[in-house]
């Protein structure tokens, strides 16, 4: 299978720090032309950013957090400062089916990109804005963080240990990467739109609309029955057990979950405990949650003499739903996203190899998608400036040393 | 006129990842038929919440919210007859959506290359925990599970716990692995759709929910690989975030000091306090290293403010900062509201309910809700015989037989 869906679509791309390039990421490696316009004035920021594991690398193209964000894309560079540099940036759009931006305000209109100018230069143009609360509405061009965000929409105040105080999500990028993948989709059903009528549009999608739409329960809860609910932690409104469970070893654990009476007498003969199944206080559904802080107890007297693997081995093998509490250095060894080739090698200039995640993108029993590596600065400029829009050696030469490809 | 109108969609799957990535497909105008099992029906139905707490199978918000716009059949594809209806409905759709497990569809012989022979242009999105193959093929799991095996909630609390022997890790929020997976679905099947417009050939697409949620925590499994972090659990353990959830003497607010210019702003708002002039807070190496004791004299000034005072404030300056929400004061928010995000329906047995709405605007073919969630069975009538020429006969057979 040769073919990737997006082969011929290009992408000029004004997006920066994470949840835009991860919906450029989607479309480089379904196969568009991702062309990412970055300036040294103003270099993508994720390029100086380390998780601390290494000390800070020299130079913008060594941060593994750039790269696995921004891997199978093209880079060039332009000062936008410069009207010399927003024209150059027009005649890229005027050679693209899409152009995507997460700036934090105005900023596409102040350069004369803004919707109705981008019609301008291409009649059937897509146009994707992403932002914390939307271009619309009074909290438009506020300050947009993850964690920002997540206080806002609710999900912060549902985050937490069952019956304790909310506390910051701390996955991170979990809200970026979210609002990126509903940018993502929002694009590939316009681009369909735009095969069948010819028709353009402009997409604003706001990072806090789409941690709502994830919380229907919680909000439907409150607009029914006038109800404010609070964290349930690794709890569940109705299983039990359902929780995680310490395990033999440092920092070891187990989630376990049981759903029917079923899974419950598998579970009890599983861990060698088949007297539970005949006890009053767990003998159905609603019992085993209102007793299952006992309960609780009782489980983890026998997940503390396994290790996580055991626990989840020998649950999984009676039926039961279950498995370790892992870190990402332990996904990173994990032997079934070995087998399924989750990871690739990137091979890249001055990083060398570098192992990566790629997307989730599987089709016909084999991981799908175009995987380069992740561009340095302006590392296309030469493709961009010469081939692309056709100009003279002699020309781009000027531009660079006025500083306008720069 | 939506922008996927022309597509036509089975959905054969149950709670939250199948239907979501259907939903996905169904808002943007997609003709989705969504098969249930007679009887109870998709298990969301239970899941609630309900109005007053009764539970009723057409009254539960979460299948509401997930399944609108979409037509609904009840078939018992364990059958003879449901199953052949089944295979009628798929050989006609462009896409058949399914989160049953591997297993299972092999046994009631719904397996791709079986399907695809009657409709080679057949997009089929299966969605499981771990795809549909390698060595947890077979394992079950739930959104705890899932979530937590993806490795992201090691990392939850953010900043750590005091205490790694006695709290665990943290799931977040219920439900939202099951989500993603259901998201990240339907990139996948857009993906195929356009994969298919060379040849006309449809694709399997395979979904593991274990791979998306991997996928989301990119970042912390390249810092694994390239610069061998390894992420612990321990409060302390991980460079200060310069970010606080405090607590106003009417409510939390979160706020983020990560840059000078945030922390400088940040201290005007608090009144420029002596204490943060000195050298333990003078730059961002500084404020990392002495953050906790920040954060005990920020919160010492707060506990007597105004939530609505000091969030107004630092806004004023732009320095990130919003209160911690509750769902009632989101629901209520200006911001939503002025954006028109909640919906709205009118529902047979239920009245008006409102919901969150569209997570996107596009502005030439907007996401609305057509139509509400279907009743159970509310369009066997007009599939069956409307569309697969059965008679009202044949389905009142089918209704005794339990085929329907």
């Amino acid at each position: 299978m040769h073919e990737l869906p997006l082969e011929g679509i290009r992408v000029a791309d004004f997006c920066h720090v994470w949840a835009g390039p991860h919906v450029t990421q989607w479309l480089a490696v379904m196969g568009a032309e991702v062309i990412k316009i970055e300036s040294h004035l103003r270099p993508d920021l994720t390029r100086s950013f380390f998780a601390g594991g290494k000390t800070l690398m020299p130079g913008l193209n060594q941060s593994v957090d750039f790269a696995v964000l921004n891997y199978s894309k093209k880079g060039c560079t332009i000062n936008m400062t410069l009207p010399r540099g927003i024209e150059l940036a027009k005649e890229i759009i005027s050679l693209s089916d899409v152009v995507t931006e997460n700036f934090g305000g105005p900023v596409m209109d102040r350069w004369g990109l803004g919707y109705p100018d981008l019609k301008k230069l291409r009649g059937d143009i897509i146009l994707y804005s992403g932002s914390g609360f939307g271009r619309t509405g009074p909290y438009k061009e506020s300050p947009a963080y993850a964690p920002i965000i997540d206080a806002f929409a609710g999900l912060t105040s549902l985050n937490g240990y069952s019956g304790g105080e909310p506390c910051p999500f701390g996955v991170g990028g979990w809200t970026d990467l979210t609002a990126a993948q509903h940018g993502a989709f929002a694009i590939l059903a316009a681009l369909h739109h735009r095969y069948r009528t010819g028709e353009g549009q402009h997409i604003d999608l706001s990072m806090s609309e789409v941690d709502c739409a994830f919380l229907p329960d919680a909000v439907m809860d409150y607009t029914m029955n006038d109800r404010v609910q609070r964290p349930q932690g690794n709890r569940d409104i109705a299983m039990a057990p359902h929780g995680c469970y310490r395990c033999q070893g440092e920092d070891n654990w187990v989630t376990i979950a049981v759903s029917t009476d079923e899974e419950w007498k598998a579970f009890c003969n599983a861990v060698g405990n088949p007297e539970w199944a005949n006890d009053e206080r767990f003998r159905d559904g609603p019992s085993r949650w209102r007793n299952q802080d006992e309960l609780d107890q009782l489980i983890q007297g026998w997940t503390r003499n396994h290790t996580d693997w055991q626990a989840a081995g020998l649950l999984q093998e009676a039926g039961v739903m279950a498995g370790p509490s892992l870190s990402p250095q332990a996904v990173v060894q994990d032997r079934h996203l070995a087998e399924r080739e989750f990871f690739f090698d990137m091979e890249h200039p001055e990083m060398g190899t570098v192992r990566l995640p790629r997307l989730p993108l599987n089709m016909n029993h084999s991981p799908f998608g175009k995987y380069e590596h992740a561009p340095s600065i302006g590392e296309h400029n030469d493709y961009v400036f010469r081939e692309l829009l056709k100009m003279a050696e002699e020309e781009i030469a000027q531009l660079q040393e006025e500083q306008v490809i720069f | 006129m939506g922008a996927l109108s022309d597509l036509k969609v089975v959905e054969w799957g149950e709670f939250i990842s199948g239907p979501y990535c259907a939903k996905l497909l169904a808002d943007l105008g997609a003709e989705v038929i969504k098969v249930e099992k007679p009887g109870c029906g998709d298990r969301s139905r239970s899941y609630g919440p309900f109005p007053k707490d009764l539970p009723h199978t057409e009254k539960s918000g979460l299948f509401l919210y997930l399944n609108t716009n979409k037509l609904g059949v009840t078939l018992d594809w364990a059958s003879v007859t449901g199953a052949e209806i089944l295979r009628e409905l798929i050989t006609q759709a462009d896409i058949l959506i399914e989160n049953h497990s591997p297993r299972e569809v092999e046994e009631l012989g719904f397996h791709y290359d079986t399907l695809s022979k009657a409709n080679p242009g057949l997009v089929m999105t299966s969605i499981t925990p771990f795809g549909q193959s390698g060595p947890y093929r077979d394992y079950r799991a739930c959104d705890l599970v899932s979530f937590h095996i993806s490795g992201l909630a090691h990392m939850n609390p953010s900043g750590g716990v005091d205490d790694i022997e006695e709290e665990p890790p943290l799931r977040g929020k219920s439900l939202q692995a099951d989500f993603l997976a259901g998201l990240s679905g339907g990139i996948a099947t857009m993906s195929a759709v356009f994969a298919r417009r060379a040849t006309g050939q449809g694709r399997h697409v395979d979904l593991s929910q274990h791979e998306a949620l991997a996928s989301v925590i990119r970042r912390d499994l390249g810092a694994a690989t390239y610069e061998g972090l390894e992420r612990i659990r321990v409060k302390g353990a991980q460079p200060s975030t310069e970010t606080l959830l405090g607590q106003c003497k009417d409510g939390q607010f979160f706020v983020v000091c990560n840059t000078d210019r945030f922390w400088a702003n940040w201290v005007e708002v608090m009144g420029n306090p002596e204490w943060a002039d000195t050298e333990l807070f003078q730059n961002r190496a500084a404020r990392r290293e002495n953050w906790d004791a920040a954060k005990i004299m920020i919160e010492e000034w707060a506990k007597d403010q105004s939530l609505d005072e000091l969030v107004r404030a630092a806004q004023a300056r732009r320095v990130p900062c919003m209160p911690v929400n509750t769902v009632r004061e989101s629901a209520n928010s200006e911001q939503l509201a002025a954006r028109d995000y909640f919906a709205e329906v009118d529902r047979e047995q239920m009245g008006r309910v409102r919901f969150p709405g569209a997570p996107y605007k596009l502005s030439q073919t907007p996401w609305q809700v057509a139509r509400p969630a279907p009743l159970l069975g509310e369009h066997n009538e007009e599939v069956l015989c409307g569309r697969l020429g059965y008679t009202e006969q044949d389905l009142a057979i089918m209704r005794v037989e339990g085929v329907i």
